[in-house]
């Protein structure tokens, strides 16, 4: 008996240990980076906002930590990667206080952050916290590249870090903190720090700019001379093209690897989507319903249509809701005809009025891009108007800068289609990794958005976790999910095994 | 042979749990014979039988016990390399049971239990946070029960299950910046066993019994948002952050067949098959009062997560051996299933394939027992691709247990 004991528990240890695994085959701890055939031991970022952490309307410290770019650097230094140094603001709140006053108080504020109003969360700005700077000079660089507003010809721009091209609107002052010399361009201080490996996200301005404004500028497709744009213009493609070669050609030059992406759709930025086209619910309008359409509505759509453009508005719906009341300066200008129209019955002084303001006006449609400046407007009163055709958006066309309309949408995402093309041949001809950034974020503005280790993120302002206050820019976890695609694409091309960072535990928006 | 005793304590460390949430530690004598379950000697055997009451030889007997579980799981990802492990809190499953015989053939019992629970401690900033931070199931059973004998050779029982519970769950709310609890220490519900036990002869024991799934009702759960106050408004949440929610867990029935067959006088050997209908589990659904803190597009307040569990087996094989008349030396081994696929791998209530070795000890001492039970549970290792909430990367785990149960026959 005793030998069957002993065999039976000598035969069952003996069992167990050979058989009953119950460790990983690799414990991570043990698992070696490796940089494949790149070099990660200079990684240099070059390109605008989105490349220096901006977020929440500013520039500020916590934000420039939770940089894509110094994100894949922490991953880098596991496979040889150096220090990452960055143009570090002096404060965690951002904006310059000259160039604020010098704005108006318009621009350079501090970072927005959620306050309750009026019992509801609304972004709020911060006075900014200090005056611009200079932290750059000779023998001073730094690894991020990213100058908030640069578009893609301004990197290459001698002196657009100059202090004295400021007031002339030549010079960008994130750049101005940190250029090696008053006559510096981006690309040039990038170039000279010899980098072994860079990543270039540039072109998302070059269309941005205009789309933000409202469509405000010049569709300059066609155009070559980038001196001769506006700041709210379209860049030509080929420019875009051209001058973003001719990056990269520099920075390849000296034989480095590196990583480009490119141009998202403005139409998967919370920036255009987050305000409907048509917030006018029954319940907000209540009783002025019957009213407007007596007075304004029913009038309105009876003289246009005589016109000829009776499809620019119908009667307001009392059962569902009612789209904004927009300006459109695509329209053929009906001020005339309105004028004469309304002149019996108005008088002629009211009806000129009634002229100027209703000749371009249409109601939005569900491809019109109401801005999210739009938002704080919506039923506001609008100042020198009569008082019974003052209210914003309900009986006072919304003004060009809070609506990308269908017409200037399409100008957009042609001239963004064509600047991603020429991006992805010119990673394809110099072999660089490539980041389709715009199927991410693609990805991101669909109804299901997507998912990281539990938590769903969407494109939805302020709640879908990835877009900070601004609207445009990200937060720190959009940042680690752009930096992701980054170092996947990385691996891809490289072969190097680069880890993915943990998106979840970088910073989103906080709530007070 | 007292060494080798010794040995075979050490060796069983202890056991784990792989079916889910049920924690399969109700008797010590039957732990260290990989809690086989044709063993009428005396009351423990009210939970796992109700008619194997029958045939405990004296007319009174009383039985209890308690366990501690000392268990490990460690998560890693491969791709971001970060590596996690819980800090669970000693489990401590319990039972007492007792049984008389109200005449010669029919006996009464009642039973009382842990057969179900879970405590998972993960860090608060680990990888699976959104999914669970922590996590406390608890069940109590309350089982009266009455057995009669149908024939020398043959019994008959049942028991009325009426169970109580604890849910207490905190995950991340990593969007809006927080944390939420759920709890309900009042969760109830009821059911029912039943189960036949046969002697054909001296030698053999055989028992056959089904329990019935209880489905434990959280009707008066509160929800805690840990979040800041101005979003309160936003989720209809009062003052303090908190909602109601309506929650079902189901606590899944069990088939069993168990065999011993006595080899010589001093040595048996017994076998049993578990059959569990985890297949019941299919989702958790919460329902929150007002709080639109749910996933379902028709009604936002109602939160669906799919966990997709399905049926297990367990095969089981216990021996004891009586080393002297009043001391036994037991071992017994174990196979048992995680109830879901990697793709549903869950670390709120985290499962592995395990094989499990038991032992232990039992001294008698005229109508008195003392068990000394132990196990170690070796958990296969798994890949973690769980697709509903993106969440991927290895899990491990480690697990012992260790129990002391105490019996007395009288008369």
């Amino acid at each position: 008996m005793k030998k069957i004991l002993i065999s039976t528990i000598a035969l069952s240890t003996l069992l167990f240990t050979v058989s009953c695994k119950t460790d990983f085959d690799t414990d991570v701890s043990n698992i070696v980076v490796t940089n494949g055939n790149a070099n990660f031991t200079k990684f240099v970022s070059v390109g605008n906002s989105l490349t220096s952490g901006y977020r929440d309307g500013a520039l500020y410290s916590s934000g420039q930590m939770q940089s894509f770019p110094s994100m894949m650097a922490q991953q880098m230094k596991l496979a040889g990667g150096g220090n990452f140094t960055q143009p570090l603001m002096p404060n965690d709140v951002g904006g310059f206080t000259s160039l604020f006053a010098a704005s108006g108080g318009k621009d350079f504020y501090g970072k927005l952050t959620l306050k309750v109003v009026n019992g509801s969360l609304a972004p709020t700005p911060s006075a900014p916290a200090a005056d611009l700077d200079i932290i750059g000079g000779a023998g001073k660089s730094f690894n991020n590249m990213g100058v908030p507003g640069a578009k893609s010809f301004h990197l290459g721009a001698a002196g657009y870090g100059n202090p004295a091209g400021l007031s002339l609107g030549l010079a960008n002052p994130y750049f101005v903190r940190f250029a090696s010399s008053p006559t510096a361009s981006v690309i040039g201080d990038a170039v000279s720090q010899a980098p072994t490996f860079f990543s270039l996200w540039i072109g998302n301005n070059d269309v941005l700019s205009y789309a933000t404004s409202g469509g405000s500028g010049v569709d300059q497709t066609g155009n070559t001379n980038p001196a001769t744009y506006g700041g709210n213009d379209i860049t030509d493609p080929g420019v875009v093209a051209s001058v973003i070669s001719g990056y990269v050609n520099a920075l390849t030059a000296g034989g480095a690897k590196g990583v480009i992406a490119n141009v998202p759709n403005v139409t998967s930025i919370p920036y255009f989507t987050r305000v409907p086209y048509n917030p006018l619910s029954p319940a907000l309008l209540g009783a002025n319903i019957s009213a407007l359409n007596t007075s304004l509505y029913g009038p309105l759509k009876q003289a246009l249509t005589a016109f000829g453009a009776g499809d620019r508005l119908n009667l307001l719906s009392a059962t569902s809701s009612n789209p904004l009341l927009i300006l459109d300066t695509d329209l053929p200008n009906l001020s005339a005809q309105l004028t004469a129209a309304f002149t019996p019955t108005l008088g002629a002084a009211t009806a000129a009025a009634f002229g100027q303001i209703y000749g371009r006006a249409r109601q939005a449609t569900a491809e019109d891009l109401i801005l999210l400046t739009a938002s704080s407007q919506i039923g506001a009163t609008v100042p020198g108007v009569p008082a019974n055709i003052n209210v914003n958006g309900i009986s006072y066309p919304m003004a060009n800068q809070y609506v990308l309309t269908k017409k200037e949408t399409a100008k957009v995402l042609t001239a963004t289609a064509a600047y991603n093309a020429s991006i992805k041949a010119i990673a394809t001809a110099k072999g660089l990794a490539y980041v389709d950034a715009n199927a991410k974020l693609k990805e991101l503005s669909s109804f299901s958005g997507l998912q990281f280790d539990g938590v769903k993120y969407t494109a939805t302002f302020v709640t879908g976790g990835t877009f900070s206050l601004d609207g445009v820019h990200l937060t720190g976890r959009g940042y680690a999910l752009i930096a992701n695609e980054f170092l996947k694409m990385i691996n891809e091309t490289y072969k190097s095994t680069l880890p993915m960072v943990n998106v979840n535990s970088y910073s989103g928006v906080t709530f007070p | 042979m007292k060494k080798i005793v010794v040995t075979a304590a050490l060796l069983s460390g202890v056991l784990s749990y792989a079916g889910g949430f049920r924690v399969s530690l109700q008797g010590v004598k039957q732990l260290a014979m990989a809690h086989t379950s044709a063993h009428a000697e005396d009351a423990s055997i009210a939970f796992f039988n109700p008619a194997g009451i029958s045939f405990i030889p004296n007319k009174l007997s009383v039985a209890a016990g308690g366990f501690g579980i000392k268990s490990e799981i460690t998560y890693q990802n491969p791709s971001t390399l970060q590596s996690f492990h819980t800090d669970n809190p000693i489990g401590t499953p319990i039972y007492a049971a007792v049984a008389y015989k109200v005449l010669d053939n029919v006996s009464l019992g009642f039973s009382f239990t842990t057969p179900f629970g879970s405590t998972v401690e993960w860090p608060n900033d680990w990888a699976g946070r959104e999914i669970v931070q922590k996590i406390e199931l608890k069940a109590f059973f309350f089982q009266p029960i009455v057995s009669f004998k149908l024939a020398p050779w043959v019994s008959v029982g049942g028991s009325f299950i009426y169970a109580r519970g604890t849910v207490d769950q905190t995950k991340a709310v990593t969007n809006l910046g927080g944390t939420l609890n759920i709890l309900d220490d009042k969760a109830s519900g009821t059911g029912f066993g039943i189960g036949f036990y046969f002697q054909p002869d001296k030698n053999w024991d055989v028992s056959i019994a089904y329990r019935s799934p209880v489905d434990m009702k959280a009707n008066n759960g509160v929800a805690t948002f840990n979040i800041a106050p101005s979003l309160y408004p936003a989720l209809n949440l009062d003052a303090n952050g908190q909602d109601k929610f309506k929650a079902v867990l189901p606590l899944v029935d069990e088939y069993t067949i168990g065999v011993t067959y006595k080899v010589t006088p001093k040595w048996l050997v017994s076998g049993d098959f578990n059959y569990s209908g985890w297949d019941r589990y299919d989702n958790l659904t919460l329902d929150f009062e007002k709080a639109p803190a749910g996933n379902q597009p028709t009604d936002p307040t109602i939160s669906v997560t799919p966990k997709n569990f399905r049926s297990t087996q367990t095969f089981r094989f216990g021996s004891q051996y009586m080393v002297k008349e009043n001391i036994a030396a037991r071992i017994g081994y174990y196979h048992d299933e995680s109830p879901y696929a990697d793709s549903d791998f869950a670390p709120d209530s985290p499962s592995f394939n395990a094989n499990v070795i038991t032992g232990g000890l039992g001294f008698k001492y005229k109508g008195v027992g003392i068990d000394l039970a132990g196990a170690y549970n070796f958990q296969q290792p798994r890949t973690v691709n769980n697709t509903y909430y993106n969440f991927t990367g290895q899990a491990k785990a480690k697990a012992y247990y260790f129990g002391l149960g105490l019996s007395y026959n009288a008369f």
